[in-house]
């Protein structure tokens, strides 16, 4: 058989390309040089996690002459599905060392079994006992499940009420103090809700809070109620109790009194925010990283509202070592290297340019307000964890994806009035009777 | 005429073919370059659709959540379906959706690509097709981001421009009655350029002559459409039937996006269902046997459209 070379050549050069193509495919198991290396896997929820994650990780490789950090970045709608990616990741044959995970996810990892606890590493380790003096303690309870620490937290959120100090000084309102009520709150957000076009219907109002987290939406008044969505054990649902339908109706009402809109995802809370269409809002310190980059900075911060009690609701984050880790020692020095000064100052950030978390060490926190990041009531960060009870343990299950969904799926109903309070906590807590489970 | 069927005899005796088409004979060499140009489509499939095809298909018979070694099931996970009390609900709420987005983009499709044929400036022409077509190439979470902002009860423009009209604030986005609507008419408004532009090429290829033939013989525009213009119109309209019902029912990101399925299960398609027992509850298994039986009931869909063609459709 005679084959001209033209076909010769067309042919190496369509396996070639194919081949090509096959090993861009391919596992990047060689991609690792030597022992000293790690890989980090990271929620890329935008770009201040790939620079935040760059910066720490070219930090740790310019400290430590000889190592070699990766940077694998999954995406992720939020913490829920980010878990779900790092799982598929996993299942693909990926062994990261380290990944990044929230306090929703702590408990999570550990019925997995996909992390080392550090309970012995801060045994032994007295740079560690140093780090955890300077850490709130209820920062390390929050990745403590059944006795075993799953990680230091290098960053972490509490929920506080964000105000629009223009809204406020236009409607003649005082800003609120730390010691407020429900009542005083209810009566605020009242006065903050207007009619400003004239067409008989509010199109600003005094408050609203997400749809789509339950750390940011209901938890706050909840925990003020004196409940909790789960037992102190996390593993049984308490969602119909007394206290839980105190807060939810409290919120119900809002919306009922025309105080509060429909309540609408995070995002869109954010712009509303801005443009003053609402006055309050709740979330951690991560607005502030849009807000001021953004130019906006009219506003401020307080506590959530007092009702039967107060306690701070938080959420941490932090570099669990997995078990699927070589390098599980070098892991280590990284997760205490997320710790340090320089990488804590990074989560400060600049007056043009803050960080989006709280950093763990109380020494660093502190200077926030020295160095003039906005708002002006930034101390409160760090002093409710520290001068005021907190909620532990932050209800998060192991099924925490599943649970947060469903929990937000009959507020769904309840908030558009298509199910009474009672029998829709009723109907979620049938639901989560079987998600929250040991 | 006739014609013989006896093969004409050529040299050495052999039969010769009759004059015809011109038959392209394959020839000896082009095996391994068919082959080889071949080889990036059949790897293609074989890695990214027949693998997983059949991966879905083995899960189905496993209970695995991504981190654990899978567990042999049997039929378990089909059995689970049976007893599933979200799952017909849900179906329900996908078949709503999927029917009314059908229809809109059939039917509206045809009205306007019809008065997009009509007599207009060229320029009016193109400014419209673009129009239509435009929300077809952008993003669907992008568009039902923008969308969401728009329909919000309180503070979005939609209520505010019905209040102008005396209408009362809706809740598009958070009541079981209108949650659905929302997403029929975002993903609607988002479909309905793909099927406008093949409405439009369908209309273009029927012969202008044959729709003057029947205005010399007074047939009024109602007469012309329903005899002429929809059975030689009936093969695209079968073809965008097809497409649309799958397509519809297969949507994911503006539910996703505009009401994450609710309130309740109010706006949940199978799909968006699928995924949160896939990537939510890490119950790969379960997931896999939704999506098994999922695809089973839009091929039964499918053959039922085509046997149901035959009835309405015509080809030349």
């Amino acid at each position: 058989m005679n084959i001209p070379f033209r076909k010769v050549a067309l042919v190496i050069a369509t396996a070639a390309m194919t081949a090509t193509a096959l090993v861009g495919c391919s596992s990047d198991k060689d991609a690792k040089s030597g022992d000293q290396s790690l890989e980090i896997a990271y929620w890329n929820y935008g770009p201040a996690a790939e620079s935040g994650n760059k910066a720490t990780a070219d930090a740790f490789m310019a400290a430590h002459a000889g190592v070699n950090v990766t940077l694998t970045p999954v995406t992720g709608e939020n913490w829920g599905t980010y878990y779900a990616n790092v799982a598929t990741l996993i299942a693909s044959g990926k062994h990261p060392d380290l990944m990044v995970i929230s306090g929703e996810g702590a408990q999570f990892v550990h019925a997995n079994k996909l992390v080392v606890p550090i309970n012995k590493y801060i045994d032994k380790d007295p740079e560690a006992k140093t780090l955890l003096a300077d850490i709130a303690p209820g920062l390390i309870d929050g990745f403590k499940v059944k006795g075993d620490i799953v990680t230091l937290t290098y960053g972490w959120n509490d929920m506080v009420v964000y105000y629009n100090t223009d809204v406020f000084k236009k409607a003649g309102v005082d800003p609120p103090k730390a010691d407020w009520t429900w009542d005083d709150f209810k009566a605020t957000a009242k006065k903050l809700t207007a009619d400003t076009n004239g067409d008989g219907k509010p199109d600003q109002y005094g408050f609203t809070w997400a749809s789509n987290e339950i750390f940011p939406g209901i938890m706050p008044w909840v925990a003020n109620a004196g409940g909790n969505l789960t037992s102190d054990d996390v593993c049984s649902a308490t969602a119909d109790t007394p206290q839980v339908n105190k807060a939810v109706s409290f919120l119900r009402g809002l919306i009922t009194d025309g105080i509060a809109p429909a309540p609408m995802p995070m995002s869109d809370v954010f712009t509303r925010f801005q443009n003053g269409q609402i006055a309050m809002f709740g979330a951690g310190r991560w607005p502030i990283g849009t807000f001021v980059p953004a130019g906006f900075k009219a506003f401020d911060i307080q506590l959530y509202p007092k009702g039967d009690t107060y306690k701070t609701v938080f959420g941490g984050a932090g570099y669990p070592i997995l078990k699927s880790s070589k390098n599980p020692d070098l892991a280590w020095e990284y997760q205490k290297f997320t710790l340090s000064d320089a990488i804590e100052q990074q989560y400060v950030g600049t007056p043009d340019k803050p960080g989006d978390s709280i950093p763990s060490r109380r020494s660093v926190a502190q200077t926030i307000s020295k160095v003039g990041v906005p708002p002006a009531n930034s101390d409160l960060f760090y002093n409710s964890i520290d001068k005021y009870p907190t909620l532990v343990p932050y209800p998060a299950p192991a099924k925490y994806s599943t649970f947060e969904s469903t929990v937000l799926r009959h507020l769904q109903l309840i908030f558009a009035g298509e199910a009474s309070v009672s029998d829709g906590l009723k109907n979620m807590q049938g639901e989560l009777s079987s998600i929250v489970t040991c | 005429m006739s014609t013989s069927k006896t093969p004409r005899s050529g040299v050495g005796g052999q039969p010769v073919a009759a004059p015809g088409p011109r038959v392209h004979r394959r020839r000896g060499g082009d095996g391994i370059p068919a082959l080889a140009f071949l080889t990036p489509s059949i790897v293609t499939f074989l890695v990214f659709v027949l693998a997983p095809t059949v991966g879905v298909l083995v899960l189905s018979f496993y209970d695995w959540n991504l981190l654990s070694d899978g567990t042999f099931v049997g039929l378990d996970n089909f059995d689970r379906l049976v007893h599933d009390d979200r799952l017909l609900g849900v179906y329900g709420s996908t078949t709503y959706m999927a029917l009314a987005i059908l229809a809109v983009n059939v039917v509206a499709g045809l009205l306007l690509a019809v008065l997009l044929e009509s007599r207009m400036p060229a320029w009016l022409r193109g400014f419209f097709r673009l129009s239509f077509l435009f929300p077809f190439v952008v993003s669907a979470s992008a568009v039902a981001l923008i969308w969401r902002f728009l329909l919000n009860k309180d503070l979005g423009l939609v209520n505010y421009l019905l209040g102008l009209l005396h209408v009362d604030r809706i809740d598009w986005l958070g009541s079981s009655a209108f949650a659905p609507v929302s997403v029929i008419i975002v993903s609607s408004w988002k479909t309905i350029g793909f099927s406008i532009l093949v409405y439009i090429a369908g209309l273009q290829s029927i012969p202008p002559q044959l729709k003057e033939a029947a205005i010399v013989d007074g047939a009024n525009a109602w007469t012309r459409f329903w005899r002429i213009t929809f059975p030689l119109l009936s093969p695209t309209i079968f073809f965008l039937v097809v497409i649309n019902t799958i397509n519809s029912f297969q949507i994911f990101a503006e539910p996703r996006v505009l009401t994450q399925g609710g309130p309740g299960d109010a706006s949940r398609t199978i799909v968006e269902y699928l995924y949160d027992r896939a990537f939510g509850d890490f119950d790969l298994g379960y997931a896999s046997a939704i999506g098994i039986t999922f695809t089973l009931v839009l091929i039964v869909l499918t053959a039922i459209q085509f046997r149901l063609s035959r009835r309405w459709t015509y080809y030349e």
